[in-house]
């Protein structure tokens, strides 16, 4: 059933970059609390669940844009709520008693969501600009005969990539980042400089609980809303930052898209599709330890 | 005096006759029983012979997990058929022949306990051994999906508990894991190809090719087999089939394979979230809209609920084709006797699962009135090609080859967004397929019952 024709590797290749895009969102997320606070955070699939269930019902209530500006801030607000009301008090503990702290706290919000939605599918409607198809061999000439891709998954695709490089003009091109990045490396000289590191990095836990907002308003119509979702995208999303190398951005980036065309080629084969993404991760780690571009010094 | 002996006691009575006596005795006083009907050497089986005055169920249904909001219609369904039982009332004046009286069972009141299956086979078996161990239900009863009702009805049989199964639709629950402790009310996916095939091929035509995506589990495969069989029978052929992991919620990688074929039906044998994931997702990518082979590309889905229709939108299922084993807008009598006490108790309309497990709760109290007894032999004898009427599918066999029900089915059809008049009628009926159609031979399945009595 393995079909190589020029369509239908077209196809999965597409399939395979918004099957990324997704884990690209959530692992930027995830990596970004990690290589900055040191903090595993196995509430993160939940934060994006609370985005799901909340961009599903402001956009049915007061439309999609209004979910498109209050989702990424609300989750904001919520992450910073949850640093300074619960991780805050594990930053000196070991990884065993974040990971059992963070996945409790990420099922009691989705037991509490299912409670609140019931545990059947939400409908998120796709708004009425994102709807419909997009001829792609009209676009891709070498195409062969009629090829269309959903116009929204495409969207999806650019947000991420957009997303992408917004954390790194942040981290890279604003003196925010330059604290943040060296914060990552020793974060004891930063406080004997006087630098107030906490307050950055309780920041930068809002971050990335809104790069979750924002993965929620675009990636809900994809990943459904429905209370199982978070948990579902969990894994492969901390498989991603393992891959890419704890920390690293590039690597976090690398890796979604690396297990999006993985998860995609081999979609024909329930037995390869189920183990590929830790076939992957055991051989990388075997080659690279730190990941694919794990950085030296970071977490080790 | 003589020498003769004599084994006569001193009462005038020799050993001979005590001998003689006692079996007449004892034949005089089984005699009544030789010409009983399910007249069985009682012994304890199970949690047989109930003690006190009270009878208790055991209703394990997902409470929390995939199947939560099936898991709690049915509870609903389950209450009300216990206060149905105690006070009368529902089905309890439609179902026919019935010696129920609405007065408890075997003049015990019927009390009960819940369990949750986390939709999942171990927790199901780990709660079903508490309520059987612990609270000593006489019967269980529950479950919304079919791994599920297959290992405890393992279970049940092993511990010699009758197990009235709720919604569970595989061919195997009543083919090659079928047990003499297990009964289905629900239709299964032999009956939906048998039924749908030709409904399918009326509506789109003989010459079609189909791709199948699947759940991959127990019902996904025997439903996908099925659907091959009998739309294969039909004229079509198959491009293929992709099994899909059951937690999958985005299709996107699957649904590129089928494009990328030269299918124009897609059969999705998903159900509850995994079908509304997936044909959510099948509309996103334009399949309804798209042409294969001169013809539009369409959409089957063979097991409806309207829970899942509910969930996959109006807009998404307008049109499409399938089979459920009941529906609330049924007008037969006992339909519309269980469909008005409960939207009395609840405020809105049972689903199809809420209907399956309350006619089994009732199937199971009118079996122990017919039997005199809980023994259970004596009640699975009594089921045992049970034939009844008013409880909402017509004339009904619950046939003892197989411990399955054969009775008529629906096909249905998604109802357009404008054509719905309220919440709740996502579907139509499109066909009351009859129960000669549905049926078929018990003997094409492996498998089979057992003993009446576990080892």
């Amino acid at each position: 059933m393995f079909d190589l024709s020029i369509n239908a590797f077209f196809m999965q290749l597409l399939t395979g970059l918004q099957i990324g895009s997704i884990y690209v969102l959530i692992a930027l997320g995830l990596t970004l609390i990690f290589g900055t606070l040191g903090v595993v955070n196995f509430a993160h699939g939940a934060l994006y669940l609370v985005a799901i269930y909340l961009a599903v019902s402001i956009s049915d209530a007061f439309g999609f844009g209004l979910a498109l500006v209050l989702v990424p801030a609300i989750l904001f607000v919520l992450g910073l709520a949850m640093e300074r009301g619960l991780i805050q008090y594990f930053y000196n503990r070991p990884h065993t008693d974040q990971i059992l702290v963070t996945f409790g706290l990420a099922i009691v919000i989705q037991e509490l969501l299912k409670w609140i939605f019931g545990a059947n599918n939400v409908p998120f409607a796709i708004p009425q600009w994102g709807n419909g198809i997009i001829m792609m061999h009209e676009w891709f000439p070498f195409l062969e005969g009629f090829v269309v891709y959903p116009k929204w998954r495409m969207i999806l695709v650019v947000v991420s990539i957009v997303t992408v490089a917004a954390v790194f003009a942040l981290l890279h091109l604003t003196t925010f980042g330059l604290v943040i990045r060296a914060g990552m490396r020793d974060p004891e000289m930063l406080k004997f400089l006087g630098v107030n590191i906490n307050r950055r990095f309780m920041i930068v836990f809002g971050l990335g609980a809104m790069i979750a907002g924002i993965a929620g308003v675009f990636g809900g119509p994809v990943t459904q809303v429905s209370p199982e979702v978070g948990m579902h995208l969990l894994v492969p999303s901390f498989l991603v930052v393992v891959i890419g190398g704890m920390g690293s951005l590039g690597g976090a980036v690398l890796a979604g898209i690396l297990i999006g065309m993985a998860q995609s080629f081999t979609a024909h084969d329930i037995n390869l599709s189920t183990i590929i993404v830790y076939l992957i991760t055991v051989i990388v780690l075997l080659v690279r330890p730190r990941g694919l571009l794990g950085a030296k010094g970071v977490f080790e | 005096m003589t020498d003769v002996k004599s084994d006569k006691t001193a009462s005038g009575w020799s050993r001979r006759d005590v001998l003689k006596g006692a079996s007449v005795g004892a034949v005089g006083a089984a005699t009544p029983m030789f010409f009983t009907k399910n007249a069985w050497a009682e012994e304890a089986i199970g949690n047989y012979p109930v003690k006190g005055s009270e009878v208790v169920f055991g209703f394990n249904v997902p409470q929390t997990g995939a199947y939560a909001d099936e898991g709690a219609d049915e509870l609903r369904a389950y209450k009300l058929a216990v206060k149905h039982l105690n006070g009368g009332g529902g089905m309890l004046d439609t179902l026919k022949p019935s010696k129920l009286t609405g007065n408890g069972v075997l003049g015990k009141k019927v009390t009960y306990v819940t369990g949750d299956t986390q939709t999942n086979a171990d927790a199901s078996r780990t709660s079903a051994r508490r309520m059987i161990e612990r609270d000593k239900v006489i019967m269980v009863t529950g479950g919304s999906s079919s791994g599920i009702a297959i290992a405890q009805q393992y279970l049940c049989h092993e511990l010699g508990i009758i197990f009235m199964c709720g919604l569970t639709h595989s061919n195997d629950t009543t083919g090659k894991d079928k047990r003499r402790y297990g009964f289905r009310h629900f239709f299964n996916a032999h009956m939906t190809g048998k039924a749908l095939a030709p409904v399918l091929s009326n509506e789109y035509g003989s010459d079609r090719r189909a791709f199948h995506l699947t759940a991959d589990y127990n019902w996904g495969h025997t439903q996908q087999q099925s659907m091959q069989q009998f739309t294969e029978a039909e004229g079509w052929s198959t491009a293929g089939n992709i099994l899909t992991p059951l937690k999958t919620t985005d299709f996107s990688q699957y649904l590129a394979q089928v494009m990328n074929s030269d299918a124009d039906v897609l059969v999705l044998n998903h159900y509850g979230a995994n079908m509304v994931n997936s044909l959510t997702n099948a509309v996103n990518f334009g399949m309804r809209d798209m042409q294969k082979n001169g013809k539009n590309l369409e959409i089957v889905v063979p097991l409806y609920s309207r829970l899942m229709a509910a969930g996959a939108g109006s807009a998404n299922i307008d049109g499409v084709l399938g089979t459920s084993g009941w529906n609330w807008s049924l007008q037969d009598d006992g339909s519309k006797a269980f469909v008005d006490s409960f939207v009395a108790e609840y405020g809105f309309p049972p689903s199809q699962a809420a209907h399956t497990c309350y006619v089994q709760t009732l199937l199971y109290a009118n079996a122990c009135e017919m039997a005199g007894t809980f023994y259970p032999p004596a009640v699975i004898k009594a089921l045992e090609d049970f034939e009844f009427t008013g409880a909402g599918n017509g004339s009904t066999l619950y046939r003892g080859a197989d411990h399955q029900c054969i009775k008529s089915m629906l096909v249905m059809q998604g109802n357009s967004p404008s054509a719905r008049t309220s919440d709740f009628d996502y579907l139509k009926v499109v066909q009351e397929v009859d129960r000669e159609t549905a049926n078929y031979d018990p003997s094409i399945f492996p498998g089979e019952l057992g003993p009446y009595k576990p080892a």
